[in-house]
């Protein structure tokens, strides 16, 4: 019984991890090598790992794709192993719109025009992204903007995630202290007042019960 | 569309924040008040009076301004959504 429940807190952690992970803004240093439009035909289910199509223009099954080709200064293995390496990145370039996840992109053409002016140098930038780049699925990362750094080595510090981070502990200390007043104030008072007539009808019974012994034994 | 999407759900989710926010809020005054005054009249078997007092405090919490801040709830995602495009889209 134990396992199961090890193996279900397990598992809820990795879904809500791998949901932050692929949610959350990340940052990657890059060298954008080219800029490139493809036209992409959505399957089923890799359909939920792109945005959406422009702010404001219709949505089809089948349409254009912008896509940020870059060299990518390769992170930490594992965090703590330093590399000097750089392997290819693959961003798409798409509006979210008023939708999942909340970015509210709407500039994908002037991002677009901003790697394309970057991709004539040779100069380092950080691309701000959310998203994974899967293969075999054919997704890539949505590159949500881009801005030119002095070279490779730039530190970045995550503000965003720092703070939303902390707003999630606070907001779960919050419901936490919310479902004890509940608890405490609106469900313990009924349990206690059940309880209450639970026991008064069961006195209630024994002292019916001692009667009809009496009487019993008075024939 | 999507824009309407939005405010539509997400007014529902806020009304619910905003919703079990007072509830617990104007729960946990009343529980202080409680305390108060028990702390106030230890052994003291008044009930009318502790219920007096407790529905006299509830009452001056309801028309301070402490529930009206619950309502920042609608303000504070407003703002927030309202940063974000900014920071986002403009270059």
């Amino acid at each position: 019984m134990d396992r199961i429940k090890t193996f279900f807190r397990v598992l809820l952690f990795v879904v809500i991890g791998g949901f932050l992970h692929y949610t959350l803004p990340q940052h990657d240093i890059v060298r954008v090598t080219s800029t490139e439009i493809i036209r992409t035909d959505f399957s089923g289910w890799n359909r939920i790992f792109f945005a959406s199509a422009d702010a404001g223009s219709a949505e089809q099954n089948t349409r254009d794709l912008r896509l940020l080709n870059t060299q990518k200064q390769d992170t930490w293995l594992l965090g703590f192993v330093p590399r000097e390496t750089e392997s290819v990145m693959v961003y798409r370039n798409e509006d979210t719109g008023w939708g999942w996840p909340f970015y509210f992109k709407f500039d994908s053409a002037d991002l677009q025009a901003e790697a394309a002016n970057l991709a004539r140098g040779d100069d380092w930038a950080v691309i701000t992204h959310y998203g994974w780049r899967v293969r075999w699925a054919s997704i890539y990362p949505n590159a949500v903007s881009i801005r030119p750094v002095a070279g490779p080595d730039v530190s970045i510090i995550p503000w965003f995630n720092i703070g939303f981070f902390i707003f999630l502990g606070i907001a779960a200390l919050f419901v936490r202290a919310m479902w004890r007043q509940f608890l405490e104030r609106s469900v313990d008072p009924l349990i206690d007042k059940a309880e209450h007539q639970i026991d008064e009808v069961q006195a209630g019974v024994a002292k019916r019960r001692g009667r009809l012994a009496r009487w019993w034994r008075k024939e | 569309m999507g824009f309407i999407k939005l405010v539509i759900f997400g007014f529902i989710g806020l009304s619910v924040i905003y919703l079990s926010m007072s509830l617990f809020f104007r729960s946990v005054r009343k529980e202080n008040l409680e305390e108060e005054y028990d702390a106030a009249h230890p052994d003291d078997g008044d009930r009318a009076a502790r219920d007096a007092f407790v529905a006299d405090g509830l009452k001056a919490y309801d028309s301070s301004i402490r529930p009206k801040l619950i309502g920042l709830v609608y303000v504070v995602p407003t703002v927030v959504i309202g940063t974000i495009i900014y920071a986002i889209n403009a270059a």
